[in-house]
């Protein structure tokens, strides 16, 4: 039996059942969807996620009466520490003139300001491999220790938090997949087996004349992997169709509020695998649909 | 050639079908196998097939002993056996040429040779080129009959078998029916018919296995 052939008779066979075979596509694209989705979020995420940790710093704000000594002690110390890349000494001189700089328009409020009010401290920039929100938070731990050292701020409990949840929907994203997988397989199989039902008296007759069992059930097998590619393909249309309409006209808004946003949609490899998960899903749904053949 | 040698076979529920059945028919033989609603004609033909298995006992046809056929070697003694059925058995959802060319391919037929082919057996059970476009509920019943013994002679077979091949039709196409399986009986197809219909067996004269609760009598 050759390929063309096989696919004709598959096509013919979806054709008869057109409408079963829609709500099964359908369903399973629903199914694929949620699933896509769940990898595009974390995947867009990540990406706002990393550019903070481009730009993300340790402020130690220290006792006050630190002497110069002890400060340059200290500056050679926090070189040597694993992960610093440099640490600024900011005085409580520079401080205030930072401050008084940024808050210029307001000099009336400004007089009076005594230089003592601000903290000396260091600004700590990182090394790239150390910019994880894990490795902030036990380099600021081990900081904190340090006796001079009144407080650390890195700005970041919310990403942590933020990275958490990233990481849970990550994770979400997997086990609703193979739920879905769960899902996509038995619509498949239901579907198939359908057909098969319509077709009885066909299977009987190309059995009973001496069709192979491959002629007879190839095309089931490829009408199960069909739906599956297309219920994949069709969610991933839809997703794009909904990623192409929220870069046009939500993300110039949320980039108002939030800096620059880069959306990504997702990679053609993983574009590929979804595709890929559909295909053996729905095999999978066709070959457990005709695991107890017609017996003739 | 058709052998059986003492066959045996009950189905679920301790229905007897076959009980110690044995016979031979020859190559180019037309025979009738007959007896009443349940005596195990049908049985007896699907055993030919395999499309049933027999509890005990051997069955030989064209030289091979299918009670020990492999499942993957049933297709090819399926392609050298012609299945006639008294309900026709056509898809209704394709046209007589569609109904035709589909078992062709399933045989591994190319399919530039099909439509030769297909009018050549249309030829052969006398049906007129024109049926070819029709689905067959627009035939009469014998028509149809015609397109199913059409359908069981594309690959050649040197077996037709037939089970009740009359039983829905009047006597005029009955005859017509009987007629052309002679026909092919003279081809030299051996020609195995199921029927209980006493005066069908009386008119052509062939031998005949007379069957009556599983067992062969007479």
């Amino acid at each position: 039996m050759g390929a063309g052939y096989l696919i004709r008779r598959t096509f013919g066979v979806m054709k008869e059942n057109g409408a079963t075979h829609v709500l099964s596509i359908a369903t399973i694209a629903i199914a694929f969807f949620l699933f896509a989705s769940f990898l595009l979020l974390p995947l867009n995420f990540t990406s706002f996620i990393e550019a903070w940790e481009k730009k993300v710093q340790i402020i130690l704000y220290l006792k006050d009466g630190v002497g110069e000594k002890k400060v340059l002690q200290l500056t050679q110390e926090l070189q040597r520490e694993e992960g610093i890349r440099e640490a600024r000494y900011i005085s409580q001189q520079k401080a205030m003139e930072s401050f008084q700089r940024d808050l210029a328009g307001y000099g009336g409020l400004l007089k009076g300001l005594k230089q003592e009010t601000f903290p000396a401290s260091f600004e700590i920039t990182l090394q790239e491999r150390f910019r994880t929100p894990h490795r902030i938070r036990s380099l600021a731990a081990r900081l904190d220790k340090i006796q001079e050292v009144e407080e650390v701020q890195y700005g970041g409990v919310w990403l942590e938090r933020f990275s958490l949840f990233l990481y849970t929907l990550r994770w979400g994203a997997w086990i609703l997949g193979g739920i879905l997988i769960v899902i996509i397989v038995s619509v498949t199989a239901n579907t198939v087996r359908l057909t098969l039902y319509n077709k009885r008296g066909e299977i009987e007759i190309l059995k009973l004349v001496g069709a192979t069992d491959a002629f007879v059930k190839l095309p089931f097998y490829l009408e199960g992997g069909l739906q599956g590619l297309f219920g994949a393909g069709g969610s991933i249309l839809l997703l794009f169709i909904l990623f192409h309409f929220f870069s046009l006209k939500v993300s110039p808004y949320v980039n108002l509020y939030f800096g620059q946003l880069h959306l990504y949609f997702l990679p053609p490899n993983l574009i590929a695998w979804i595709l890929g998960i559909g295909v053996i899903a729905g095999l999978l749904g066709g070959l457990l649909s005709l695991r107890k053949p017609a017996r003739i | 050639m058709i052998q059986f040698f003492q066959i045996y076979k009950t189905y679920p529920g301790n229905i007897t079908a076959l009980i110690n059945i044995s016979f031979k028919v020859e190559q180019g033989e037309f025979v009738f196998i007959t007896g009443p609603s349940g005596a195990g004609k049908t049985t007896l033909l699907k055993l030919i097939i395999r499309a049933e298995r027999p509890d005990q006992g051997e069955i030989l046809v064209n030289k091979r002993n299918i009670a020990r056929l492999k499942n993957s070697q049933i297709p090819s003694l399926r392609r050298e056996v012609g299945f006639v059925f008294q309900d026709f058995k056509l898809l209704n959802n394709k046209t007589v040429y569609e109904n035709i060319a589909l078992v062709l391919r399933a045989m591994g037929h190319k399919k530039r040779e099909i439509p030769k082919r297909v009018r050549q057996v249309l030829r052969v059970v006398g049906l007129e080129e024109w049926v070819m476009k029709q689905p067959p509920l627009k035939l009469s019943g014998g028509e149809q009959q015609r397109v199913a013994i059409a359908r069981a002679l594309t690959n050649t077979p040197p077996i037709i078998l037939a089970d009740e091949p009359t039983g829905n039709l009047d006597p005029d196409l009955t005859v017509d029916i009987m007629d052309l399986l002679e026909k092919v009986n003279t081809l030299g197809t051996t020609v195995v018919v199921a029927t209980h219909d006493t005066n069908l067996v009386a008119k052509y004269q062939k031998r005949t296995i007379p069957l009556y609760k599983g067992n062969v009598v007479g």
